[in-house]
């Protein structure tokens, strides 16, 4: 659908030129550095945003190129996500009487998120990405104790989504490695979202957190899984596999799988599986750190809340 | 009389296993995970032990909800926050009438109390939840004779107990007791009045009496 609404951006690329030529050197894509069952390092932190009841930033770090620092065109995308929660709030009028928390989930690309432009009204791939976390954040929540209320989590990917490197001259790749951003997106979108209901204040059975692996094609070895894999490294990767997952109850609330898993025998869909809850439960550290340095600045601050809260 | 033992975490986060629901019972804020009997943390807090009381014979483990940024509170007793607070069935509500019709009175709910165990005071709403008085809910006695009209006014603080979730848009709020009913109110001169009886208002500045379904003050 074509928003007709606003004076939209060129569709594809304001990028600047990139000149071959001033490259003192040759650029090649980033090359994964990380061990198999190494994670990119994850910034968290949750109540950034003041006007929500609750928030959260993720940053995963970028892998770093090879060469050529100096260029901006070899700059590998980081995965920078920030969720806000409100509520939970009246539901509107003309809304049915529910006895439970009824969720509302929205996933954004800023215009400037890839370099491909998006545009302001949610396209097909957002909506998919937020029907995904519905579901991983449903799982969690306890609704019956936030009976005829609405919560609405809105995330917005700031950086991401990038497939390919810029000077490959490929932005949407063709479709080839198109979409394999998508789910480590989500991964990111579950953990930050899982922060953002936990500092609002909203019950949750435990704390989900996502997970990504993905079977990778070895030049000179068989194929190998890597946990969280990063678009901008160029890998070919035959299948991944998203999942959000409980630790305490050994659940799983979302898991997608895309590509094709039978092409080795012995790297089969649960080995896959487990190398994303693996995934999922190295972010859940993360995680709990940040919500405890955040309980802990907040038990500090409230002098007034509880008052017995003073005495301990 | 909450107490901190040592076997509680200072700290806890959703998920994490507190105690057995053979010791303890599972309060607000915590969960109770019934394959495992096992009482789990639902927010993240401090945990805290109520000793067990005449309606409880285990004590029970609570998370208080803990509201961000309190130090924007314009009204040191009253905790401010973007996080809203739900009107639960059986709490006592203060709200504000925005409509008085003849078989209803449409209030909003501005601030929901705390029960004696939690402390006491009120915890303000992030938002205004619609609620309703219905005439047979406006007092205890002679409730064929009620008249809306003669009982609130617009603009009226009421302060009505919560009996019931109600409809898909309102609260069911009820006045029905002697300390329930109006608390503050104005004058047609738009003076805040005194009240003078059970269903009085009296006019500090004019004396004019305007009636009202008048809470008994503490």
């Amino acid at each position: 659908m074509t928003d007709r609404r606003r004076i939209n951006g060129p569709p594809s690329g304001t990028s600047p030129p990139v000149f071959a030529s001033s490259l003192s050197s040759k650029v090649f894509p980033a090359k994964r550095k990380r061990a198999p069952d190494e994670l990119r390092k994850i910034f968290l932190k949750t109540g950034l945003t003041p006007s929500a009841s609750g928030s959260a930033y993720l940053e995963l770090e970028p892998s770093t190129p090879t060469a050529a620092h100096k260029s901006l065109a070899t700059k590998a995308p980081a995965l920078k996500l920030t969720c806000t929660v409100h509520g939970p709030r009246p539901l509107p009028r003309s809304a049915p009487f529910s006895p439970q928390l009824s969720l509302s989930t929205r996933i954004k690309f800023a215009p400037f998120a890839a370099r491909q432009r998006k545009g302001y009204v949610p396209d097909a791939g957002e909506r998919d990405l937020a029907a995904h976390l519905e579901t991983a954040l449903r799982g969690v929540l306890i609704g019956e104790r936030w009976p005829k209320s609405g919560v609405d989590v809105v995330v917005t990917v700031l950086e991401g989504g990038e497939d390919a490197l810029w000077n490959r001259g490929q932005s949407s790749d063709g479709g080839r490695t198109g979409g394999w951003g998508m789910m480590s997106i989500l991964s990111g979108c579950i953990t930050v979202a899982s922060a953002a209901i936990i500092d609002a204040g909203i019950d949750c059975i435990d704390v989900v957190t996502g997970g990504v692996a993905a079977i990778v094609r070895q030049p000179t070895a068989p194929p190998q899984v890597f946990i969280d894999p990063c678009p901008a490294d160029q890998e070919e990767i035959y299948a991944t596999c998203v999942v959000g997952y409980l630790q305490t109850r050994d659940e799983i609330t979302e898991l997608w799988t895309k590509g094709n898993v039978t092409l080795s025998i012995d790297l089969g869909f649960e080995h896959l599986l487990d190398q994303a809850v693996e995934a999922a439960v190295a972010a859940r550290l993360v995680l709990i750190e940040a919500i405890k340095e955040s309980t802990e600045i907040k038990v500090q601050t409230s002098r007034i809340g509880h008052p017995k809260n003073a005495a301990s | 009389m909450a107490t901190t033992t040592t076997t509680l975490p200072p700290l806890a986060y959703p998920g994490l296993p507190l105690g057995s629901s053979t010791t303890y019972t599972s309060g607000p804020g915590t969960y109770l995970h019934v394959p495992t009997s096992t009482i789990h943390a639902s927010l993240a807090g401090q945990p805290h032990l109520h000793p067990a009381n005449a309606s409880t014979s285990k004590p029970t483990l609570t998370i208080p909800r803990l509201l961000p940024s309190p130090t924007h509170a314009p009204i040191p007793s009253a905790n401010i926050s973007n996080a809203n607070t739900l009107p639960r069935v059986g709490a006592v509500v203060l709200c504000r009438v925005v409509r008085v019709r003849t078989r209803q009175v449409d209030v909003v709910v501005l601030a929901v109390g705390r029960g004696e165990e939690e402390g006491g005071g009120e915890d303000v709403c992030g938002d205004e939840w619609q609620g309703v008085v219905r005439r047979e809910d406006v007092r205890a006695t002679e409730k064929e004779k009620v008249l809306c009209a003669e009982g609130f006014r617009v603009g009226d603080v009421v302060r009505g107990v919560v009996i019931s979730l109600g409809d898909q848009s309102n609260y069911y709020l009820s006045t029905a007791r002697n300390e329930l009913g109006v608390i503050m109110a104005k004058s047609e001169a738009g003076n805040t009045m005194v009240p003078v009886s059970w269903k009085e208002f009296r006019d500090p500045v004019t004396g004019e009496r305007e009636s009202r379904k008048v809470a008994k003050p503490f």
